[in-house]
């Protein structure tokens, strides 16, 4: 793969050349040592070792609230609407970069999401390698540190003042020498970056699946009447804050409203959760997981193993902010999994 | 519904907030206008009269008096909307709920507390039938244009039914509780996008409780948290003060 070396000297101007065209988005510091994406400017301080963006980068390719469609209430004439601004995100990990190729395949499945493909599409991913580790992740201990595609470019830094720069796209490629050439990375640069990600790895010790993540959806499906779940489940608020925050969950609810005038309108679409009570609410009335418990063990059935069947790996990549989110301190694959486990080890 | 319904507010005890948030509507509000007859409204107009379809009712019950008027009010219209906290849930009013009797009558009218007959703060549906709910302290503008826009195209009213975090998370928020805050988020119905914690405070609890609140886990995340009792009721007498399940 080809690769490069960049000063980070070089990264100002390069993003302030990216930004003409770009909306770019970087990790920052955010309150109480935390840490998100927010939009570059001239001076922006880059959390180059940030552990965790609090928020799911989903909000850039599935905003929390999205126009779909615009109509008229007297000649019922109805208009799509797309957006589609460009944007760069720099310094995505690997398992969010994994958790966006997981939305892509399942957004082009059946009927393709056009809205979701249009803002995916006008977006460059920059991944990064992490430096530190969050300590409610989880992703080094279900294959989840390295990812093979999606990025356009994937940065490792190598040494206090430089990256190598992995090329994953030809756009990823022009915009990275868009300010002129860089040197390729050397074999003791590749070397440098294989060190950095083993540095990172044994960062991440301590959240430890205690088998092979690849059992997982053989588990859920032997767990069903697990003790875990009502365990779990007495504690939980309904709050859906576990969904908003995952980088994996997708679902959303379709709802109109009129303008002032009552004459046109808007459908839109903003993120739903699972974990909320009336998610399974259908017309009529009918609620098919009326229980905290049936809710609960819903979402850790879709994480380890519905996603699974449909397309061969978890749904979960361990970024931990679900982990973090839940105040209730409930939510976390990584426990239930390994309580499972546990669970049917004794059983066996 | 007559093809220009005839809408008329009244308040109770409160401060006229929520009408106030009405009439801030400005244009969008005339654009409304266009669809409906008012009949009655303090805030923008003079004149009243007692033929209405839709009533918008503010502030909450705390007299024998206003019973009578508010039956009235009901008997008068075809809908009967609860314009914000004081009318939905009791809000701020039952603060006076934790005193006794004589103790807030003197504080309020001193030596003439006896001419003046008061009693416990109580939100609307306490004494008639209320068919709407506007939540909020104050209302959010955006939600009671929505509502009253599904009531003229004659959809049912919608309203969240979930608790302030999802919005708190849409919105982007650090919660509070990872800061060493109390937030009653994690019980109030959703709808007014979590202003509160957007703007740097947290959930007071303003528009209730969420009809899925789950106040045993509530308890359980606060006592985990490290907050006292204390601490969590003096939140909870804020504007919750009617319900029936103290934390
Ligand atoms: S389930 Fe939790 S840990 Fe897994 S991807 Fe979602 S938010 Fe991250
Ligand atoms: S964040 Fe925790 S309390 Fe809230 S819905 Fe998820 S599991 Fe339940
Ligand atoms: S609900 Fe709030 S704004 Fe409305 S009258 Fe009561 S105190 Fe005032
Ligand atoms: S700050 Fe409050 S409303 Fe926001 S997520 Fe935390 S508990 Fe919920
Ligand atoms: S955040 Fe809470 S207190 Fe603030 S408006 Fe919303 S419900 Fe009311």
């Amino acid at each position: 793969m080809t690769a490069y070396c960049l000063h980070m000297e070089q990264l100002p101007p390069l993003m302030a050349w990216w930004r003409k065209e770009y909306d770019v988005y970087v990790p920052v510091a955010a309150e109480g040592g935390h840490y998100d994406f927010a939009p570059w400017r001239e001076g922006t301080e880059i959390a180059f070792d940030y552990d965790l963006a609090y928020n799911t980068l989903k909000r850039y390719f599935l905003p929390p609230s999205e126009d779909l469609l615009t109509f008229d209430l007297a000649s019922y004439e109805a208009q799509a609407v797309f957006e589609d601004p460009k944007q760069i995100l720099f310094g995505v990990h690997p398992y969010d970069v994994r958790a966006v190729n997981q939305l892509d395949q399942l957004m082009e499945a059946g009927a393709p999401d056009r809205n979701y493909m249009a803002r995916r599409e006008a977006t460059v991913v920059m991944a990064m390698e992490p430096q530190r580790v969050a300590d409610t992740a989880f992703w080094s201990t279900i294959g989840a540190d390295v990812v093979s595609h999606g990025y356009d470019l994937h940065f490792t830094r190598i040494s206090p003042a430089n990256f190598m720069v992995e090329v994953g796209s030809v756009k990823g490629e022009e915009l990275l020498l868009a300010r002129g050439p860089l040197p390729a990375a050397t074999a003791g640069d590749r070397e440098a970056a294989r060190k950095a990600h083993q540095k990172v790895m044994d960062l991440s010790r301590s959240n430890r699946l205690n088998f092979d993540w690849r059992h997982t959806p053989k588990l859920m499906e032997k767990g069903w009447n697990a003790g875990v779940w009502r365990e779990k489940a007495e504690l939980c608020l309904a709050c859906g804050s576990c969904n908003v925050v995952c980088p994996t969950c997708y679902c959303f609810n379709v709802s109109e409203e009129a303008d002032e005038t009552l004459k046109t309108g808007r459908r839109f679409r903003e993120w739903d959760g699972c974990m909320l009570v009336n998610f399974a609410t259908v017309a009529g009335g009918h609620n098919f997981r009326t229980k905290a418990l049936e809710r609960y063990r819903h979402r850790y059935m879709r994480k380890g193993k519905y996603i699974s069947d449909k397309i061969g790996e978890l749904g979960c990549v361990g970024c931990g902010r679900c982990v973090r989110a839940c105040t209730a301190r409930i939510a976390n694959p990584r426990e239930v999994f390994n309580a499972l486990w546990e669970d049917q080890a004794n059983a066996d | 519904m007559a093809a220009k319904p005839k809408i008329a507010f009244f308040d109770f005890a409160g401060c006229e907030g929520d009408q106030l948030q009405v009439a801030n509507l400005e244009e969008k509000l005339l654009d409304i206008l266009e669809h409906v007859e008012v009949v009655s409204f303090r805030e923008v107009h003079t004149g009243h009269s007692d033929n209405y379809d839709i009533a918008f009712v503010e502030g909450s019950i705390t007299r024998p008096q206003d019973e009578a008027r508010l039956k009235e009010i009901r008997a008068n219209a075809k809908v009967l909307v609860a314009l914000g906290a004081c009318a939905t849930i009791g809000g701020v009013n039952c603060i006076k709920n934790f005193l006794g009797r004589d103790v807030y009558s003197e504080n309020v009218y001193g030596t003439r507390a006896r001419w003046y007959p008061t009693y416990e703060a109580r939100p609307l549906k306490a004494v008639v039938k209320v068919d709407v709910e506007i939540h909020g302290c104050p209302i959010d503008r955006g939600e009671f244009a929505r509502i009253v826009k599904e009531m003229l195209l004659g959809r049912v009213p919608w309203l969240p039914d979930y608790p302030v975090c999802v919005e708190c998370k849409k919105a982007g928020n650090v919660c509070r509780y990872h800061l060493g805050r109390m937030c009653l988020g994690i019980i109030t119905r959703a709808g007014c996008n979590a202003c509160c914690v957007t703007e740097g405070a947290q959930c007071w609890g303003c528009r209730g409780l969420a009809p899925s609140a789950n106040l045993d886990a509530a308890r359980e995340v606060m006592d985990q948290h490290g907050f006292d009792r204390k601490h969590v009721q003096d939140l909870m007498r804020f504007f919750l003060g009617d319900t029936s399940a103290p934390l």
